[in-house]
């Protein structure tokens, strides 16, 4: 990869070669100003707004899977949005996240709760690496079976395995987690740990932006081929954000276990993989902020539309059918769009923004990208 | 002897329902490029159609199939108006996802419309039995057998010798060059996801006699169609209905000896072992573009 003369001019996204250098994603290393003062503030208004106006325990418990479900989003967005590999064993490694973690705190007892999540951490990170590597020469069709196979098989053994998953693959009587001593009992300190949890995930997901795995991820993702040939090391890049996106699985099942005191192997079913894509997809997948703001979406709606109940799976898939449709970019991208039509720029485009709007720049016509399926 | 036989008939006989739900997945796969998610619904659905054809409509049996597979070959057409067509543009991953929203719709719907509770379709042939060295066939999986060789026999006959068979393999092997020579790839993909979910409902009303029906039986019926169609390598017919008659009796016989509260899972680790080695697929061709 050379580097283009206008590195510098990139930023303000104005001369055209500047331009059609960012939108191929592989050019030299640009890190981009990331608005940590954002991040800042969202959590501080969440953190200040959350516990004051949330008051009922449906409302608190709602808001702490919230952020359960952020997070294993964000490791989705690692696995699915950045590097382009279409898993369906998230939910898994949120089952064997909160087993895990279960596991551990239950014999050890409830002081134990950062071994628990560490270990939950080891064996989806352990898992989700051995099945990359073995996947790896799988592409998108093949790779999402593949791994729906292991999601698949794994739930059936976690039913049978009694003495790991308990009776049924359920684990019940969770006690409330205790760091240092310190007992998480209530909803709302759940809250302040989940909040906590959830601030490092993003610390550590803005640090993953701003290296170069992100530009390698989104190299090898668009075209393995040419990425490789310019010495992105695909697979490795590929591997490891499939295991750390999957250790974020864990992490969320982990507290989700905590949260509701139980783990339940149906509770982690096909609803709530296709739950992991409608708030990749609502939020947006070109960036950390999409599942965050996609995850609450999904938590809300059923509570929004309580009426609507017995509707419940018709409006996620009507939704989710409509935001794929009309906002490929998501809510995130769409207020993105619209803020830059409002201040007359041109719309920032990201390296990540869609697989779709980059590919159809890059390509000719976007009619080739059809011909490799049905090659492929 | 009584048990492999008894075994080796339910074997083939699910292999048989692998085939046709597998023959839907290469049918639409071939004409689009597309594999549909909620192909598993499809099934569930075809079956609950025929069971309100049987019990609200008071129409006979076969009626009833001719109702379910007629429904859902317009249920296909739908499917294909609202999740493929606005996404034509997009990559094929995109529309894989909106045929899993389309799935969760399908499952809300049924529920909405027949209820969580478990329903029983008639068979045809009752609860006849069929004792072959010991063991008694329920004549169902006979009937299943045979319907499905007709109908996968009409399937290839059709896709070898017509000019339907010839345009959608003209888009398989090389989509752009078939729109040149005139292929009308819309007209094609409207009659693939509809004949695509007619195979569906086939499937579903001949295997749902053997068992009870709720919302989310024709899911394990996909995943493990998925099975066949990686091993045929999505695009080889043939060999898509061999791997699906050699993965119904892999599952039944080796599962019913060896790991009865396991059989579900052959299947899969068939499948995963297959993508691990070969990417492709059995029959697949590797070929990559820049």
């Amino acid at each position: 990869m050379t580097v283009p003369p206008a590195a510098h001019a990139r930023r303000s996204g104005r001369t055209r070669s500047a331009l059609v250098g960012n939108r191929l994603g592989t050019g030299p290393p640009v890190y981009r100003e990331h608005r940590y003062l954002t991040w800042v503030v969202l959590f501080a208004v969440i953190a200040v707004a959350a516990p004051n106006l949330v008051t009922g325990q449906a409302d608190q418990l709602s808001l702490n899977v919230w952020l359960a479900y952020g997070i294993a989003g964000v490791g989705f967005y690692w696995v699915f949005g950045l590097a382009g590999r279409f898993a369906f064993c998230q939910t898994f490694m949120m089952a064997m996240g909160g087993y895990m973690s279960a596991w551990i705190t239950l014999r050890l007892g409830p002081n134990w709760f950062l071994v628990g999540v560490l270990g939950a951490m080891a064996v989806t990170g352990a898992i989700a690496a051995v099945i990359g590597l073995i996947l790896s020469r799988a592409q998108d069709f093949y790779f999402a079976i593949g791994t729906l196979a292991v999601s698949e098989v794994g739930t059936v053994i976690l039913t049978h395995t009694t003495s790991f998953s308990g009776a049924d693959g359920s684990t019940v009587g969770i006690a409330a987690p205790e760091i240092f001593g310190y007992a998480f009992n209530s909803y709302l300190q759940m809250f302040w740990l989940s909040l906590a949890v959830l601030a490092v995930v993003v610390l550590f997901a803005i640090l993953l932006e701003r290296s170069p795995v992100r530009r390698h991820a989104i190299a090898g993702r668009e075209n393995a081929t040419v990425a490789r040939s310019g010495g992105v090391p695909v697979v490795k890049v590929q591997v490891m954000l499939f295991a750390f996106g999957s250790m974020l699985g864990g992490v969320s099942g982990a507290l989700l276990g905590s949260i509701n005191s139980t783990v339940d192997v149906n509770s982690f079913g096909t609803s709530l993989a296709i739950g992991i894509f409608l708030m990749l997809f609502i939020g947006g997948i070109g960036s950390v902020w999409g599942p965050i703001v996609g995850a609450a979406f999904y938590v809300a709606i059923p509570q929004v539309l309580s009426s609507l109940a017995q509707y419940q799976n018709i409006v996620y898939g009507a939704l989710l059918l409509a935001v794929i449709i009309a906002f490929p970019e998501g809510l995130v991208g769409a207020l993105r769009i619209l803020a830059a039509r409002l201040t007359h720029r041109r719309p920032p485009v990201e390296p990540g923004a869609t697989l779709v709007e980059r590919l159809s720049s890059v390509l000719p016509t976007g009619k080739r990208k059809e011909n490799d399926a049905t090659a492929g | 002897m009584a048990k492999f036989v008894a075994l080796l008939a339910s074997g083939v006989a699910y292999g048989a329902i692998l085939m046709l739900v597998s023959l839907g997945f290469v049918v639409l796969f071939k004409a689009t490029g597309i594999v549909n998610f909620a192909q598993g619904d499809l099934v569930t659905l075809g079956a609950f159609v025929a069971f309100w054809a049987g019990s609200s409509l008071g129409l006979p049996i076969l009626a009833t199939y001719v109702v379910a597979i007629v429904g859902l070959f317009f249920c296909g057409v739908i499917i294909e108006r609202i999740a493929y067509v606005p996404l034509r543009k997009r990559p094929p991953i995109v529309v894989v996802i909106a045929t899993l929203a389309v799935s969760v719709m399908i499952e809300g719907l049924i529920e909405l419309w027949q209820g969580s509770s478990p329903k029983n379709l008639p068979s045809p042939v009752g609860t006849a039995v069929w004792h072959v060295a010991g063991a008694d066939i329920a004549m169902q999986r006979v009937v299943i057998v045979i319907v499905t060789a007709v109908v996968v026999t009409a399937v290839l006959v059709i896709f070898k010798t017509t000019s339907i068979g010839r345009q959608v393999r003209a888009l398989a092997s090389d989509g752009e060059t078939a729109q040149l020579y005139g292929v009308r790839t819309r007209a094609v993909s409207v009659g693939a996801f509809g004949v695509s979910a007619s195979l569906a409902a086939l499937a579903g009303v001949l295997v749902a006699p053997l068992s009870a029906i709720d919302v989310t039986f024709g899911f394990a019926l996909m995943v493990n169609s998925f099975s066949a169609v990686v091993l045929g390598g999505f695009v080889s017919l043939e060999g898509t209905a061999a791997a699906a008659l050699s993965i119904g009796i892999i599952q039944q016989v080796v599962g019913g000896y060896f790991l009865p509260s396991y059989s579900d899972t052959l299947p899969l680790i068939v499948m995963f072992v297959v993508i691990a080695v070969r990417p492709q697929g059995l029959f697949g061709l590797r070929s990559s573009r820049l």
